[in-house]
This record gives C-alpha cells, structure tokens and sequence, in this order.
C-alpha cells in the first residue's frame, strides 16, 4: 500500500505540498468572498431594499400559481446558506410555516366539494390546492423578509424611515424605543436572576406564583422606566433639545446607480407577475 | 399570534393600513398635544414602549397546554398610558417585531389593527368600566384577559375575511376555535399577569396608577371566580363523560323542550336571535343580564349591609 513511499517520494511530496498551499489558498478566497458578500448586501440601498421587499411581497400574494412563490422560497435558503446564515433563517421562518400550516390544514379540511381520502381522512382538492398556494406564498414572503433582515442593521431601518416621510414623534418614540429595549432586556433578565437566587422565589413554583413572579419584574421595570425617562429628559434639556426642534438631518437622495438597481429589480418583480399570470 | 406576509390579500393589507393610519394619527397628535405640556412625556412614554414591548416577548407559562407563549401586553400598555398612545407603540412594536420575523411588513396595518386597536382599546374599555366596580387587580386581569381575546377574534377575523371571502362567518369561528387550544389558556396568563403587574405598581404606590382600590369587592371577587372554575370544571367532566359514554354533546334543551313545556312555541326575541347569531351569544346575553341583576341584589339576598 506504501510503495510509493519507498518506491517515488517525489509524487508524494508534491501531493502533500501542493494539497496544502491549495487548502490555504482556498481558504483564503473563501475569507475574502465571505467579506465581499457581507458588503454586498450593502450595495443596494437600504431604502430601496425596503421598498422592493415591500413589493415583491404584494406580488407574491398576488400569485396565482405556487411555482413562483416555491422558487423564491429555494432562492432564500440558497442566499441564507450562501451567507452562512442558514440557522438564523431557519430560526426565523419556524413561525411563519406554523401559521401556514395552520391554514393549510384548515383549508384543506373544510373548503372545497371534491373529497380526497387518505385512510381515515377526508381533504377537499380545492382546499388541498389553495392552501398549498398560500402557504407557499407565506414561506416565499418570510423568505424575502428574514433575507431583508440579514442584510439590514436596525439604524439603517429607522434612518431610511426619515425618506418613507414617517411622523418625527413617531420616528423619535422608535429610536428611544430601540435604544432601551436592549437595555431593559438586560435589566429585566438580570432582576429575574437576582429573584430566582432569593430562596422565595423557586423555579419549581406554581402557576399563579411564576405568573407573580414574572410580574413583579415587569413592574418594578415599568417603575425604571418612569424614573429613567426622566433622567433622561433632563440630558435632553441639558443638550438643548426642544419639542419644536427640527432635525437638521436630511436623508440624501437615491444617486443614478441607485435608481438603475431599483428600475431593474422593479422590472423583474414585474416579470415574476407576469410570468405567473402565463403560466 | 401576528399574521405573517403572503396571507392576506393586497386590497385587505390596503384595508388595514388605512385603519391602522387613522388611529395613529390620531394618536400623534394626541401625543404631541400632551409633549407641548409636558415635553418629558416622550421619552417617558417611549421608554414605556420598550418595557412593555420586552414584557411581550417574555415567555410567559401557559396554563392548561404545559407550555410557554407571549403575552399581547397592549391591555397592560393601554391601562399604563391610554389606548391611543398605546396604538403608536404598538405600531412602532409590531414594526421592530416584522424585522425579527415575527408578523410581516405588509401585514404591520392588520396586526397593529388586531392587536394595537381592537386589543388595546378593549382592554382599556373594560379596565374603565369595572375599576369603579370590583377590585384593581381583577380589572387589569379582565382588561388583559379581553384584550388577549379580542385581539385573536380580530385575527381570526381578518383570516376569514382575506382567505375565505365567500363563507366569512363560518371561518371567522373556524379560526377562532382553532387558536383557541393555544390562545384561551394563554388569555388567562395574560389576566394574571396584567393584575398582579397593575397591583404591584398600584401597591408600592408609585403614582403611576393612581386609580383608588374598591375596598370591599376583592374576597367577593375571589368567591365569585372559584365559582365559576368549580362549575366551569363540572360542565367540562360532564360533558367529557358523556362523550365517552357515546354521547354526541347537543345539549339537553330538546329534552327539556320536550318533556316540561310540550306546548310551548319557540317563537320570541331571543329564540330568532338565537338563530340568527348562534345559541351561545343568546346564553352570553343570559348570563350576563343574570349575572347583572344578581350581583346587583347580592346584599339583599345574603343580608349584608354596608354601613356608610
């Protein structure tokens, strides 16, 4: 099994050096397309990838046929496994298939006039037919959405909320709002700790006391909340902040190659609707 | 549960948007009115937002199904900072909560609709309508048990009206009942949790909920609902027993029809409403119209007295 060894060193040597400089290099073009691909979802502005996922989730519940909406599933799952995000798109879609499912089955059990038995059950073709349609249009939508949310950070959301025109208060209350809930997220999951350290406090407790428990937590963070918003208040004061005050930032306008990428995706999501009404 | 993109139709998501928009408006201006009196109200309600909305996506235990869900927590806002302010942070809420999967971005309008509106709106009616009457925690537990019901009717609602346009009424029940195994134990929860949340603020007296406790309601309030879990419990035995025994559950009415007023004609009011909306609203309607004229009488019937 060996002789090669014995026999002519030389092919192993050049095996064995060049497997590993190739391992290396491999290596290193896959660090460097990951690095570009974390860029990439960048390349489309944040505004317009909103915008387009908007659309083409209308489109998707315009959908008359599941081909299309399957194939934009399949789409979804090959980007999420191309971006080594596989187990956050999984984790995210597990809702939106139970809903799906949910109506799925009622569908398929209640709507429709032709039976279908499968051994002790009976479907309805048209119920099996339309909620196998929108439950496909459900995974394809999720799919488009958690690919949004991989590609997008929270502050470019609320930042190209400002070029959707949305209200300054209610744009106010959100950045407050995404600011703290991390923080009373940590808050909270650090009281609920110190509770459970107390002897009165068991994790082996009752409903009613778990309940009170949990809601104790929630109170005393509601009290923090107050207290907290004062403090607040008065950094702002101390920043100059007014109820009138007008923010000076403006959002910059979509540049041409911004606009080229919008007319052109724009189109294919009219061409998946146009395709799906031929079908 | 929030309705997830690709379920409704686009003229329903059009719908629900225009809706939702109204109230929101309504309820920034409602805002910006209170902010130009006293401009620490914003953070203070947005930090409000943040607590309640981490409060929401706590797992909660879940009686009955062994397992743990999240509670709505616009009752719970609603009470806290009122219904219309609690329509902006849901809104605000559900449209953080579509970048975490959970409901859509077409579907922000129909899930703020359900849960912002119809369940904050309810809750707060129902908090307001019985705080003068019972005791705090078992209005803020009712608020959050009606918020938490009413919001999942809305969905189910919203389900029948998009996918089943021909048949709503009978999908509207369909959905209904099918959330139920998920949604009723979870709508207990959330009476808990929104009761024992609004009485410990109300009881470190922290300002925040100001309402005065009926003093003398809450052992009669504790009795009554006993009560009901004691009777609720023998009907559920009963029935379950004679299902087993190869009983069909349709009731006893027929037989009692039958056999104690053989003569009588089921032709009044109540008989054709019944028909018209189904037999549990006319028994919904009895129990409370009894419920009512009892609780009203309780001292006269038990010889209490309440000295002034």
């Amino acid at each position: 099994m060996l002789e090669w060894l014995e026999g002519d060193p030389l092919n192993g040597i050049a095996i064995t050096i060049t497997f590993f400089i190739s391992l290396v290099i491999g290596r290193h073009f896959r660090e460097k397309l990951n690095s570009q691909e974390e860029t990439r979802g960048n390349i489309i502005d944040t505004r317009l990838k909103i915008l387009l996922s908007f659309l083409l989730i209308i489109s998707i519940t315009l959908m008359k046929n599941w081909y299309i909406p399957a194939a934009v599933s399949f789409t979804g799952v090959f980007a999420a496994v191309g971006m080594r995000k596989l187990s956050t798109y999984s984790g995210k879609i597990i809702l939106p298939l139970v809903l799906g499912l949910f109506i799925l089955i009622i569908q398929a059990l209640t709507n429709g006039t032709q039976t279908v038995t499968f051994g002790p059950l009976t479907f309805y073709s048209e119920g099996i037919e339309y909620g196998v349609l929108v439950f496909s249009r459900v995974v394809a939508s999720a799919s488009v959405l958690i690919l949004l949310i991989i590609t997008t950070r929270e502050n470019e959301l609320i930042e190209s909320m400002q070029w959707f025109r949305a209200p300054p208060t209610l744009l106010q209350i959100m950045s407050f709002m995404v600011r703290y809930i991390k923080t009373f997220s940590h808050e909270g999951a650090i009281l609920k700790q110190a509770q459970q350290s107390r002897c009165g406090f068991p994790n082996k407790s009752s409903f009613l006391q778990k309940i009170r428990n949990i809601a104790a937590v929630g109170g005393l963070l509601i009290m923090r909340a107050f207290l907290r918003g004062d403090d607040v208040y008065r950094a702002m004061i101390s920043r100059g902040w007014k109820p009138d005050i007008k923010s000076g930032e403006t959002t910059a306008p979509l540049n041409r190659k911004d606009l080229f990428t919008g007319i052109v995706l724009f189109s294919g999501i009219i061409a998946l609707i146009g395709i799906d009404m031929v079908i | 549960m929030h309705i997830s993109d690709g379920i409704l139709e686009p003229k329903w998501i059009l719908l629900w948007y225009i809706l939702t928009v109204i109230f929101i408006a309504e309820g920034l201006r409602v805002i910006n009115k209170r902010i130009k009196i006293d401009p620490a109200y914003l953070p203070r309600i947005s930090l409000i937002g943040a607590v309640v909305f981490v409060i929401s996506v706590w797992h909660i235990p879940v009686p009955v199904t062994g397992s743990s869900s999240h509670p709505v927590g616009t009752p719970l806002a609603a009470i806290i900072i009122g219904p219309l302010a609690s329509v902006v942070i849901s809104g605000i809420a559900l449209f953080l909560q579509a970048f975490i999967a959970h409901g859509g971005l077409t579907t922000i309008g129909a899930n703020t609709f359900s849960m912002g509106i119809v369940g904050a709106f309810s809750g707060y009616f129902v908090f307001r309508l019985l705080k003068s009457y019972t005791s705090l925690w078992f209005s803020a537990g009712m608020a959050g048990l009606t918020g938490s019901i009413m919001t999942y009717i809305a969905t189910a609602l919203q389900l029948a009206l998009s996918l089943n346009p021909d048949n709503v009424m009978y999908y509207w029940k369909l959905y209904s009942v099918g959330f139920i195994p998920t949604q009723l134990p979870l709508a207990f929860a959330e009476f808990a949790l929104t009761g024992y949340v609004i009485r410990y603020l109300f009881e470190l007296k922290t300002g925040i909920i100001e309402t005065p406790q009926c003093p003398y309601s809450d052992n009669f309030t504790k009795k009554a609902l006993i009560g009901m879990l004691f009777i609720l419990s023998v009907i559920t035995a009963g029935a379950y027993a004679g299902y087993l025994g190869g009983g069909d559950n349709t009731g006893i009415d027929e037989v009692i029809e039958t056999l104690a007023a053989p003569d009588s004609v089921a032709d009044g009011v109540g008989v054709k409403l019944m028909e018209r909306f189904g037999e549990p609203v006319g028994f919904a309607f009895a129990g409370i119209l009894g419920g009512l004229v009892t609780g009203y009488f309780w001292g006269g019937f038990t010889g209490q007295r309440r000295d002034n």
